[in-house]
């Protein structure tokens, strides 16, 4: 399977992040990126702009700011968070994390872990189906529409298009026009008579 | 830092023993030109008897088998000329045998009655043996003619391999896709045509792969190092 998994680990103290990052090595995780942070300004920044899919964090680390908010400024709203606990916390800290990861868990429990969160993202990306509005798109695609054109089309802005395109890439794992086409022919969303240049 | 391991083959083993235990190895083989029938001989002898320089022979062999490279002799003693014609017979093995031929099966192994949908699958091949085409003519055109003023010192080329670095991508990776997309959404009946050209799509990815790294890991290392050497003589 090759999906692209996105980790990062946020945590101030550069030992626990390394002793994390030797464990998951040892997960033989295919095509995962894993991305250490110790600043958390530098955290929200991220997260804000690019599309992770797993957020190792110590609940300390951003201080007043609540994991509710930071899940409202995350561009991917099916990100899993677990919590890195070192310390005694409050229960009420915890509770709105997916996961909770102690500095006393074996590596074993580590492993299991992390794993199971790993499969229930695989498997929400893999039966994400299409929306009616990106198959809309890909229809324009096809078509040799530029961005622009199908924005005016569909009346959105640029950036939405653009969005909505990468999405359908990370979705089909398709990257060409000419696959997107054999995509939409197999699913009846086009016929070839619609499309110029295979006349 | 790790020492990397020297070669698996050496210049003493047994040309027949390497082909018998890896049989990928019969591609570099027709790609120097060289002959089967070797009886006994050694790589060393049947380098010689066809006029290949056997450590670039050997480095091509063992970056296949071990997708390794001896840093020792990855740079200084890789005969250029033979990884010139090593390559230019490698490109026109895919463009005019290989891909042609991949085509040529899967037109036949297509469902009857898809017309669009099989009309748009060829369509996606086809454009990708011509992206193929140009990514290999460029080189052929622009970088090897290159590489060969710079080695007889011959009329200057304004051109650098750090161009070619920054610019080469990987082809296999649109095979890849295809097959994947193949795979996922061509409802078909298993038939043997379609497992023949699955199988050959990848066995082609493979060497396509090969191909790239021996560009890569040989190739360009050898070229940035004749340009230090031509331009320090210069200086």
């Amino acid at each position: 399977m090759n999906l692209h998994l996105k980790i990062i680990i946020a945590e101030s103290s550069v030992i626990i992040r390394t002793g994390i990052v030797a464990i998951l090595q040892q997960l033989n995780i295919n095509h995962a990126g894993i991305l250490e942070i110790e600043d958390f300004e530098q955290l929200r920044s991220l997260l804000g702009r690019q599309k992770c899919d797993m957020l190792i964090i110590n609940p300390l680390m951003s201080g007043v700011f609540s994991l509710q908010q930071m899940k409202k400024e995350a561009i991917n709203n099916d990100m899993k968070y677990i919590a890195l606990q070192n310390s005694l916390l409050d229960r009420s800290v915890l509770k709105n994390y997916d996961e909770i990861i102690s500095l006393y868990d074996s590596v074993e429990q580590i492993k299991e872990k992390v794993n199971n969160l790993i499969t229930l993202t695989k498997s929400a990306i893999n039966k994400a189906s299409l929306t009616s509005r990106e198959k809309e798109i890909i229809v324009c695609v096809i078509k040799g529409m530029t961005n622009k054109q199908i924005a005016d089309e569909l009346c959105l802005s640029i950036h939405t298009i653009i969005s909505h395109r990468s999405n359908i890439t990370t979705k089909l794992q398709i990257h060409s026009t000419a696959g997107l086409t054999i995509f939409a022919i197999v699913n009846k969303l086009v016929t070839l008579d619609e499309i110029k240049k295979y006349q | 830092m790790t020492k990397l391991k020297t070669g698996k083959y050496k210049e003493s083993h047994s040309m027949s023993n390497l082909i018998c235990q890896n049989y990928p190895a019969l591609l570099v083989l027709s790609r120097f030109g060289m002959k089967l029938g070797f009886k006994d001989k050694s790589i060393a002898e049947v380098c010689a008897d066809n006029n290949v320089d056997t450590k670039t022979f050997l480095a091509i062999v063992n970056l296949l088998l071990c997708d390794e490279i001896n840093p020792d002799n990855a740079n200084h003693d890789l005969f250029i000329p033979s990884l010139i014609l090593y390559l230019h017979n490698s490109h026109g093995y895919f463009v005019n045998y290989r891909l042609p031929d991949i085509r040529e099966k899967l037109k036949n192994a297509l469902t009857q009655g898809l017309k669009d949908l099989n009309k748009a699958v060829l369509y996606y091949f086809d454009e990708y043996v011509s992206e193929v085409s140009k990514h290999m003519s460029y080189e052929e055109k622009t970088v090897f003619p290159y590489v060969r003023s710079l080695i007889e010192n011959g009329k200057k080329i304004k051109y650098n391999i750090g161009i070619f670095i920054k610019q080469h991508n990987q082809i296999e990776a649109k095979l890849t896709e295809f097959k994947n997309i193949m795979i996922k959404y061509y409802e078909t009946e298993s038939t043997n045509e379609i497992d023949n050209v699955l199988f050959d799509i990848f066995n082609c990815e493979n060497d396509l792969a090969l191909h790239n790294a021996v560009e890569d890991k040989l190739f360009v290392p050898a070229i940035v190092e004749l340009e230090l050497k031509k331009s320090g003589k210069k200086s």
